[in-house]
């Protein structure tokens, strides 16, 4: 607030500029007001991170008693729909998000990684509680718990807690959408993503 | 009928040779009997009318390591992962049976029971009461998988919660934990150790976190 280097265009409407949530500085967008011509100067960039991280949609993927708490977050009183992910998939196919609510077993392990493979770029992975962070309260005697689900999947945002609030899941979601909002370039898979699938024997 | 009433029936009609004891010491009272006559104390204990035993609540598979014959000795420690994640060993051998435990109810004259019996370590084989009460069926599984106790005469003796190329049996004492399973890491490692940490210049541009950028 303190340096105002920027002046607004002629025709600056600020009430429009926030109905539209876009990041505007003055030099990525500009909104021209109606008495002149209706168009919007702007990135594709931001126009399609704006775009997805408007829709997140989750694959429906609840392990343990963080997905009650997932289920809660859904619910009306906290309304994960205020943020464009309240429309969990039945399939991956459909989903660009995937909330790990729970503790990993090595069962699940493979599926978990079936899924993540069947979900289209770009996509996303949230690990929620403990165990999906690191193995949580199994980590000692937990013969059948890996250790962190970002042994199986690359994870983008660790919410703590056991189970964590709806509200730290929200606080999660936001966090997630803060980096799709920031990411500059092309949504290819890194490098590494493929490399690492090749030597998993069960992608056959 | 009392407990320890349904105790001296089975004494009268399966005498000594169904190698019977009687423990009272403990919250609940049970019988010991020896394992190669579970069938028949168990079929006597289903089908007499006084008793009527048509409810097996649970069977539950027991390791007995560290305890001698009488039950006398104490707990062992069970192997688990340090704390940088790597399972630990042991050169201890394990000693002591194994056993298995019935908790039964009859709902006609809803009165309870429980049975023990021990199996040699070395040779654990119990003969199957699953054509008595089908639920013991999947129970059995249960201590096969986790125990390893065979039940002879089974219908399906598979494992039940694990998937059939793990290795050993998880709730015996001795057992240690597994690093992977079929590529699986189930050990504990450092993040820097990490496969799917990112690398610095692989991963895209993450830098422009919107709440910052447009203060310059």
């Amino acid at each position: 607030m303190s340096k105002e280097t920027t002046t607004p265009p002629p025709g600056y409407d600020p009430q429009r500029e926030q109905m539209l949530d876009f990041k505007v500085d003055g030099q990525l967008a500009q909104i021209v007001a109606s008495d002149r011509k209706n168009f919007i100067l702007t990135t594709i960039d931001e126009v399609f991170n704006w775009a997805r991280l408007s829709s997140l949609w989750p694959v429906t993927f609840g392990l343990a008693c963080c997905a009650i708490e997932m289920m809660a977050a859904s619910a009306t009183r906290y309304d994960i729909d205020r943020f464009g992910a309240g429309a969990f998939r039945a399939t991956p196919r459909q989903a660009d998000l995937m909330i790990v609510s729970g503790t990993v077993t090595a069962k699940m392990a493979k599926r978990l990684r079936l899924i993540y493979d069947q979900m289209p770029e770009p996509k996303w992975v949230v690990a929620m509680g403990s165990c999906a962070i690191g193995g949580g309260p199994y980590f000692k005697y937990g013969y059948h718990v890996v250790k962190g689900v970002d042994f199986m999947v690359p994870v983008d945002v660790y919410i703590p807690g056991c189970p964590p609030r709806p509200e730290v899941l929200l606080d999660g979601l936001m966090r997630l959408q803060d980096k799709i909002r920031g990411r500059k370039g092309k949504f290819r898979p890194p490098k590494w993503i493929s490399e690492y699938a090749q030597k998993i024997p069960y992608r056959k | 009928m009392e407990q320890a009433a349904i105790y001296q029936l089975l004494v009268e009609r399966l005498g000594d040779t169904a190698g019977l004891a009687w423990h009272e010491e403990g919250p609940q009272s049970f019988a010991t009997v020896a394992a190669e006559q579970i069938q028949a104390v168990a079929r006597f204990l289903r089908e007499e009318p006084r008793l009527d035993f048509d409810l097996l609540m649970c069977l539950s598979g027991i390791d007995w390591d560290g305890y001698d014959e009488n039950g006398k000795g104490k707990s062992v420690d069970i192997l688990g992962y340090r704390e940088d994640g790597i399972p630990e060993t042991s050169d201890r051998v394990a000693e002591g049976d194994l056993g298995v435990a019935y908790h039964l109810y009859s709902y006609q004259h809803e009165h309870q029971f429980a049975l023990q019996l021990r199996v040699r370590r070395g040779k654990p084989i119990v003969t199957t009461v699953s054509d008595i009460w089908p639920t013991a069926e999947w129970h059995e599984r249960e201590a096969f998988d986790l125990l390893g106790i065979q039940f002879s005469g089974h219908p399906d003796l598979r494992r039940i919660l694990l998937e059939d190329s793990w290795v050993g049996h998880p709730l015996r004492k001795n057992y240690q934990m597994p690093g992977q399973w079929q590529e699986v890491p189930l050990k504990g490692q450092p993040y820097s150790k990490n496969p799917f940490k990112p690398e610095q210049d692989s991963v895209a541009d993450d830098s422009g976190d919107s709440g910052n950028s447009g203060e310059g």
